[in-house]
């Protein structure tokens, strides 16, 4: 999977880099306008991740040069601008998905995870993980080839930990995802422990394995691997 | 005190003080020249009187020819020769009754050795008559006087103080948060003119202070975002490390903590600058009952954890002309604070009308005065993890739209009420 980055602030450029490099994906990081352009003209890529605030020009062109040239590539507009404007320009000049400046990481893999399973016209989008398997058009699960009952909310939760397995999601990642960045309530952490809970019990009853571990004072991880 | 009805006030008292003044004068000029006609009446008299003594030895009956007010006493003693002039009270027997009379006393000799006092009276009735009749009339002369001036001063002022009315007006409507600038329409009046010019010139600064401090704001603010996010995604990497101590992880924890709270308040104050600036645009009409059930049902969990019981009753559709993300954010801000100051088995209570919508939550009360409640970081002590800007965003969004937004505290719940402005 090739993901192009344009970003110009370094810093946060590395962070995305490393964050989805650990993930199998290969990352490409630019940051000037110039520099996009010349990548996306050249080079296909899976996705798209596009600041709107470019020192040399605005995203939003780089969306379009995109749209010109009929590519298939997913794009997210990520901006510190939490304009309601660039979020509604970018959607409308094809973007698939905007975040706001400050964003988890794992939001932002779970977003491109999305949004690459929807691309993926060929095959199925289906997730499997071991005996799990997440079909996300129709919100089913599997575990063991039998159906299991989830919330929505422990169905989001799922997919963001399949997402994002060997990762350690800290609490207040899994809140924002769960419940949007709105949410002002700090005293969410007691109603992810209970959804993760059940999510367990659920997957517990039809002989799953157990893969949530409790990573002390932070959050979850979801892995298979043994520490 | 209207400023009209003071200056009207001090005209009457000072008009009032004048004419008090005015009338004693008047009086004792009246009285001194009606005091100096019957003196000089009472010595003709006298001399008359004192002719006839002199040139006659009889004394004729002088009442016959003078009226009754009159007394002549022959002495045989050769009197010293002296007079006095004063008022007296005495038995009018013309009338049957005591009145004041003017009396003139001379003692004298005649030349025939003649000793003889006189005694000469004139009524003073009419002339204490007279007096309250001028005095009477022109006292209505100086009242009249007095109203018309009043009154005349009264419309004049009135007429001559409009451009300052229509200062004071536009002052009390002024928005700073409007485009326009405080303009007046130009007076004849000198004054007026410099008031209006120095009001412009003041409220031109205040305006150009107040747009630097909102765009300083929201400058601020925007400017935190990227270092905030360069933190955020350092902090997501550096909590995959698989070798931290515990004593690292707490220490990485406090700060993760303190980097979302940071965010969630840096994003907080964004929002209230865009709202101040106005960078929602796009209005829609609204139906404020299905965002509250998107809403509920996003917060079921968190209902459902705290046993809560909500109930919602619509009675009409509750529908504003507003933007549809600040309506969400209207409402989630609301219904989460109602859930969070909420009580364990509470109930919350959402009523909606087509004027107005009510949220009640049972919960305890609150620590401080009802009337911070709006106010940016104000919370509860209990609460402190929260970033306190949830109802200040509320109040800032009920006034962008001109909603009416108020709380108040029945029996065990929290009444927040949001309603169109009539």
């Amino acid at each position: 999977m090739k993901i192009l980055l344009i970003e110009d602030e370094k810093e946060l450029s590395r962070s995305i880099t490393e964050y989805l490099q650990a993930g199998n994906y290969i990352c490409e990081p630019v940051f000037t306008y110039e520099a996009a352009v010349e990548k996306v003209n050249l080079y296909d890529y899976d996705c798209v991740i596009v600041d709107i605030n470019l020192p040399d020009g605005t995203g939003l062109d780089v969306i379009r040069s995109l749209k010109k040239n009929k590519s298939e590539t997913g794009i997210i507009v990520i901006s510190a601008r939490n304009s309601l404007d660039d979020k509604i320009s970018g959607l409308e000049i094809g973007a698939d998905d905007y975040l706001t400046k400050p964003f988890h990481l794992p939001e932002l893999n779970a977003r491109i995870k999305s949004i690459i399973r929807r691309r993926n016209f060929g095959g199925t989008n289906d997730i499997q993980f071991n005996e799990i398997s997440i079909k996300p058009d129709s919100m089913e699960v599997f575990v063991n080839d039998q159906p299991i009952v989830l919330t929505k909310k422990e169905f989001a939760l799922l997919i963001y930990f399949v997402s994002n397995r060997d990762r350690v999601l800290t609490k207040e990642s899994i809140a924002e995802h769960l419940w949007g960045d709105e949410m002002d309530m700090a005293d969410s952490f007691d109603f992810i422990y209970t959804h993760i809970k059940n999510l367990r019990k659920k997957i517990i009853e039809r002989n799953g394995e157990d893969y949530v571990r409790t990573v002390y004072g932070m959050g979850y991880k979801f892995t298979d691997k043994q520490q | 005190m209207k400023l009209l009805t003071r200056t009207s006030a001090i005209y009457l008292i000072i008009a009032g003080i004048v004419m008090i003044a005015g009338g004693l004068v008047f009086y004792n000029l009246l009285s001194n020249i009606f005091y100096s006609q019957i003196d000089k009446t009472l010595h003709e008299e006298r001399l008359l009187v004192e002719e006839t003594i002199n040139y006659s030895d009889t004394v004729p009956d002088f009442r016959l020819i003078l009226g009754h007010h009159i007394d002549v006493t022959l002495v045989p003693t050769p009197q010293k020769k002296a007079e006095m002039i004063n008022d007296t009270v005495m038995y009018d027997k013309e009338n049957g009754d005591f009145e004041s009379f003017r009396h003139l006393l001379v003692r004298s000799t005649s030349m025939q050795n003649q000793g003889y006092v006189l005694n000469l009276y004139k009524p003073l009735r009419e002339k204490e008559a007279l007096i309250a009749e001028i005095m009477i009339a022109v006292s209505l002369v100086f009242v009249s006087l007095l109203v018309a001036l009043v009154f005349f001063n009264y419309f004049i002022s009135r007429r001559v103080w409009v451009p300052f009315y229509r200062t004071l007006q536009k002052l009390g409507t002024y928005d700073i948060n409007q485009e326009n600038l405080l303009e007046f329409t130009p007076t004849g009046i000198h004054e007026f003119t410099l008031l209006n010019q120095a009001l412009e010139k003041m409220s031109g600064k205040i305006r150009k202070d107040f747009l630097n401090l909102k765009e300083f704001n929201e400058n601020a603010s925007h400017e935190l975002q990227t270092p905030l996010a360069v933190i955020k995604s350092k902090l997501d990497l550096l909590v995959q490390e698989e070798n931290l101590s515990e004593d690292q992880m707490q220490q990485l924890s406090a700060i993760y903590d303190a980097t979302t709270r940071m965010s969630k308040l840096n994003q907080g104050l964004l929002l209230i600058s865009k709202i101040e600036n106005n960078q929602f645009s796009l209005p829609e009409l609204i139906r404020f009952e299905n965002l509250i059930d998107n809403t509920l049902e996003n917060f079921r969990e968190m209902t459902d954890h705290k046993s809560i019981v909500v109930k919602k009753e619509y009675t009409g559709n509750f529908i504003v002309n507003m933007n549809r993300v600040l309506a969400e954010v209207l409402v989630t801000n609301l219904v989460s604070n109602a859930i969070r100051h909420n009580v364990p088995g509470g109930i919350i209570r959402i009523e909606t009308s087509s004027a107005f919508m009510i949220i009640r939550n049972s919960g305890n009360p609150l620590s401080f005065d009802p009337k911070e409640l709006f106010k940016r970081f104000r919370k509860s002590e209990q609460k402190s993890e929260s970033v306190g800007l949830g109802l200040s965003i509320v109040s800032r969004i009920a006034s962008l739209y001109k909603l009416e937004i108020g709380y108040s505290r029945t029996g065990e719940f929290h009444v927040f009420r949001i309603s169109l402005e009539e």
